[in-house]
């Protein structure tokens, strides 16, 4: 009874914080964890058009996802788009920032914006100029090659080479942040550490990769994972180039889910598809979180 | 003896020297390659059909011709009016993120109240989980209520799933933290009410990351591709990014694009006023970025 009270007067006293976080956690329900719930919900019916007429087949729509090939070849394809484009951004990206962090803060504000141009762009209207780059008879890709004496390819409609087109997309409107980040944290690291190590006749390229990438790991971690989930998201450059094609080659699990729910209204089927990307995404979430705490950066 | 030293020291000097031109050299031939396709696509809208297929390619338009900009705005497109779509919905999703992330990001840090660590902690869990899941019962929601039928609907349903940002509350979190307390107590002692002190006190001092959050936000909604290309019912309720990808989708003949010189116009009319909100406003962009990751 007093512990109720004085949790009561507790309540009361925290009214203003109630109200304060109202409007946000409202439109967090309505927008976010109700729609998600929902859509754990819509994986356990089939539902098209009429969302009446939906009908209750418990877990057989997860049942049918391990059968089904496109799934798979999708799954597949997006932790193979993950395993690709990740390493190589977060490589790149340490090379440029190295490159260019001893500028001047004038160009370092130049490089940096040039780098991060293509991403503010959006995908979208980068892959319209690639679908005339990729062009096999008049794009500028075949062109150099043919210049080089190799064979037209048909970038987007022919496997493996248009899952590395997407790839190649892929790579150029994300490669801003992480250079911007890997320069930030290049240019946070103290003078005098550095100052200490040349003092002690280590040479610049020693002291970039003992001191200054290894002073990079929490920033490493936070790109890595912020780009890993980027990534496994990816979907807008399949749809205007390859639209997953050829044979499904290059489809990813969003776009595939784009596919289900948008295009052929199956809303249920999707929905199934979405919880499994999002437990995947969750326990690589996890799975980060634990690497961060455990190594205390 | 220090002959030799001196010239050890020269011969270092000057391979430090090679050695930071060539990284200049490196660095620039990366830039070239990363902003080639935007130059592709800006100068390929100059070209006239014929020279879009043409082999070797000309890579300075020799005859520059506008006549594929004078079809993309007299076509049948409503270039402007997605330009005017696409401002409103980022307008207003921008002013309800601010909103909201402030109030309830200024809540969290700086209130105490019953349960309020376990409300932050399960919006937290939510913050990397991929939006397209919760897109689809959104999407019935949307059209249970006839939200498209009218334009004012459709930009309030194209900000709608952007409007609670995990990111934004968390951001003015930290930030509100590293504000002192007795701020807000003096402010108390001398009678100010709770909403005062979030108008007059906590409005201005976490200004900066406003301004990031603003910024961040335009962009990430501006290029919300799915969303508004599943939500916008005809021409006139695209937004710029549907737009585009429609005119490149737009074929004369067959599956190849046809009309290249009109779909790089397009693409460079999208490109164009992104690429100009990121020149004007590069700064927050980048304290955007690097807020939360980098310290300092």
């Amino acid at each position: 009874m007093v512990k109720l009270k004085s949790f009561m007067r507790e309540l009361r006293k925290g009214w203003s914080g109630y109200l304060f976080i109202a409007p946000g956690y409202l439109a967090f329900l309505a927008f976010m964890l109700i729609p998600l719930l929902v859509a754990i919900g819509l994986s356990f019916y089939t539902v098209s058009f009429d969302i009446k007429a939906r009908e209750f087949v418990g877990v057989q729509q997860y049942i049918l996802l391990t059968k089904d090939p496109i799934f798979k070849t999708a799954l597949l394809n997006t932790i193979e788009y993950t395993a690709v484009i990740v390493p190589v951004t977060i490589l790149l990206a340490l090379v440029i920032a190295l490159l260019i962090d001893p500028l001047g803060s004038r160009a370092q504000a130049f490089f940096r914006g040039a780098f991060y141009i293509p991403g503010v762009a959006g995908g979208v209207v980068l892959s319209v100029v690639f679908l005339w780059i990729f062009n096999p008879t008049y794009g500028l890709i075949n062109f150099a090659l043919g210049r080089m004496g190799v064979e037209p390819v048909m970038w987007l409609a022919s496997a493996p080479f248009s899952f590395y087109a997407v790839c190649a997309v892929v790579l150029t409107f994300t490669i801003g942040q992480p250079i911007i980040l890997f320069q930030a944290g290049l240019a946070g690291i103290g003078p005098e550490i550095l100052d200490a190590a040349t003092v002690d006749g280590a040479s610049s390229l020693q002291q970039t990769f003992y001191i200054r990438i290894p002073l990079l790991r929490p920033v490493l971690l936070f790109v890595l994972a912020t780009q890993t989930i980027q990534v496994f998201q990816l979907w807008e450059v399949i749809y205007m180039l390859t639209g997953g094609g050829p044979y499904n080659t290059s489809t990813s699990l969003v776009y595939l889910i784009f596919q289900r729910a948008f295009i052929g209204a199956n809303y249920g089927i999707a929905s199934a598809m979405g919880v499994v990307l999002m437990i995947i995404i969750m326990i690589f979430t996890i799975i980060q979180l634990r690497f961060w705490n455990s190594e205390d950066v | 003896m220090t002959e030799t030293i001196l010239a050890q020291e020269k011969t270092r000097r000057s391979l430090e020297k090679a050695a930071s031109l060539l990284s200049y050299l490196l660095l620039v031939m990366f830039a070239v390659t990363f902003l080639l396709p935007l130059y592709w696509m800006v100068s390929g809208s100059f070209k006239l059909q014929s020279v879009t297929m043409a082999i070797p390619p000309e890579f300075f338009p020799s005859n520059p011709t506008l006549e594929n900009w004078t079809r993309l705005f007299t076509g049948p497109w409503p270039v402007w009016r997605w330009v005017l779509n696409s401002v409103i919905v980022s307008m207003l999703t921008v002013i309800l993120v601010l909103l909201v992330s402030s109030m309830t990001g200024y809540g969290f840090a700086k209130k105490k109240f019953p349960g309020s660590n376990l409300l932050f902690f399960i919006l937290l869990l939510t913050m990397f989980l991929p939006n397209q899941v919760m897109l689809i019962p959104l999407f019935l929601l949307v059209r249970s209520l006839h939200l498209t039928a009218t334009t004012l609907g459709t930009y309030f349903a194209m900000a709608m799933p952007m409007i609670p940002s995990p990111f934004g509350i968390f951001l003015v979190k930290q930030f509100c933290a590293s504000l002192p307390d007795e701020l807000f107590d003096a402010a108390r002692i001398d009678g100010a009410s709770e909403w005062r002190i979030y108008t007059d006190i906590v409005l201005p001092l976490i200004k900066p990351a406003m301004a990031a959050l603003a910024i961040f936000t335009f962009n990430q909604s501006w290029n919300y591709f799915m969303w508004h290309m599943v939500l916008a019912a005809d021409k006139f309720q695209y937004t710029v990014p549907v737009g585009v990808s429609i005119i490149s989708r737009t074929p004369a003949f067959g599956k190849m694009i046809t009309d290249i010189g009109l779909t790089m116009a397009g693409g460079s009319f999208g490109a164009f006023f992104m690429i100009a909100f990121f020149i004007a406003f590069q700064q927050y962009f980048i304290r955007g970025i690097t807020f939360g990751a980098v310290k300092g």
